[in-house]
């Protein structure tokens, strides 16, 4: 039976080589980023869910008006637009070091790491900022639940017409759990911007060091890479599901 | 048996030696920096930046200005549409899984068929809840019902 076979043209899944053609780490770092998908997507189609049984729910425009320093400057979605703009930007010059590396550019992997280890600084105090600016205005964890409370508290969620027609409840439920998400969400995705940078600071001192260059190439960037664009892929999910829909 | 690829030392050494050597579709050869190769792919990379950018700011005038005016189930749509567009970019550029071979890209896209499904049924869920709060307000107001 082997006869008919020639070494010539090998099948993927016959044997004798890689069928993916791709390093066992990588494998396990897709793999890892699967099942971080399926993680993610949970919480977010959960938010879906509650959101679907919900009679009203808070308006992303007015809770998301607020600029850093421009007081009571009606601007929405302009801070969330930079904050997405930053993590794009943090992309780009991630895969600009994964292209250094792959050309053994030692110099370009040190400086495009510096560019992203700033990005995902810089975009984890933007959301240090939101979150603590939706704090003063009383947000958190389990927050609004008291029924009895004037509909003041809810004016900077709902459109003035839809917090004028809705219950106590109803504005109680639904935006004790719009927070709830919220915070859940948007905190698990900076937990994981947070250990996409710590990573990103030790490949960077890695390949200060010479590693790489002394192993000969710069896979360990291309790793952490991946996972840095599933970072940013997740932010555009949140992005849509918490901002725009 | 006795001729086959896998009695080929150049090519059982990648399953003990360096798995580095995997490097696949664009990853597979080191080039220079400075190769009309590099600027190339340099330039892709730029590309695809603009692109996502555009994007971005076509979603953010969209839910500015369009989301007041057009129906819900529309705007809602073009939004998720761009969505999807931006993280296929974001996968197949930024991760570089539309260089690896077709079988890798299978085994990681297949698996999310599944949210098809996902989606469907808990978006079903949620709705149906919100009917069965509508058709008794004592379910709802839990909170007054005593």
């Amino acid at each position: 039976m082997s006869h008919s076979t020639t070494a010539a043209t090998p099948k993927a899944f016959g044997g004798g080589r890689s069928p993916f053609n791709v390093s066992y780490g990588k494998i396990m770092m897709w793999v890892f980023l699967l099942s971080d998908a399926f993680t993610f997507s949970a919480f977010l189609i959960s938010y879906g869910t509650t959101r679907f049984a919900s009679a009203i729910w808070p308006d992303p425009n007015h809770v998301f008006h607020s600029f850093p320093f421009m007081g009571e400057a009606n601007l929405p979605l302009m801070f969330v637009s930079l904050m997405t703009f930053i993590l794009i930007l943090s992309s780009v010059t991630m895969v600009l070091a994964v292209h250094a590396g792959h050309c053994n550019d030692r110099q370009g992997v040190v400086k495009w790491l510096l560019w992203t280890i700033i990005g995902g600084i810089a975009f984890l105090s933007c959301q240090a900022w939101e979150w603590t600016h939706l704090n003063h205005q009383g947000a958190w964890w389990g927050s609004f639940q008291d029924l009895t409370a004037s509909k003041d508290v809810y004016h900077h969620f709902f459109k003035p017409a839809v917090l004028e027609s809705a219950t106590a409840a109803q504005l109680s439920q639904s935006t004790n759990n719009f927070f709830n998400f919220f915070f859940t969400i948007t905190g698990f995705h900076g937990a994981h911007v947070t250990s996409g940078v710590i990573f990103n600071i030790l490949i960077l001192i890695n390949t200060v060091n010479g590693t790489y260059a002394k192993r000969g190439h710069y896979e360990m960037v291309e790793k952490v890479g991946l996972y840095w664009h599933f970072v940013d892929l997740v932010w555009v999910f949140v992005f849509t599901c918490f901002y725009l829909l | 048996m006795s001729h086959g690829a896998h009695n080929d030392n150049n090519i059982q050494h990648l399953y003990e030696g360096d798995q580095s050597k995997l490097y696949s579709g664009v990853l597979a050869h080191h080039h220079d920096v400075k190769s009309d190769e590099s600027k190339a792919q340099v330039k892709k990379i730029w590309k695809i930046t603009f692109i996502l950018s555009v994007i971005t700011v076509v979603e953010v005038l969209g839910g500015l200005y369009l989301s007041a005016h057009l129906s819900k189930v529309i705007i809602n749509s073009i939004f998720l549409i761009l969505t999807v567009l931006k993280s296929a970019y974001i996968v197949s550029v930024f991760m570089h899984l539309g260089d690896e071979v077709k079988w890798f890209r299978n085994i990681v896209l297949m698996p999310l068929v599944l949210f098809i499904w996902f989606i469907i049924a808990f978006l079903y869920d949620g709705g149906h809840w919100k009917t069965m709060n509508n058709e008794n307000p004592a379910r709802f107001d839990y909170h007054h019902a005593k």
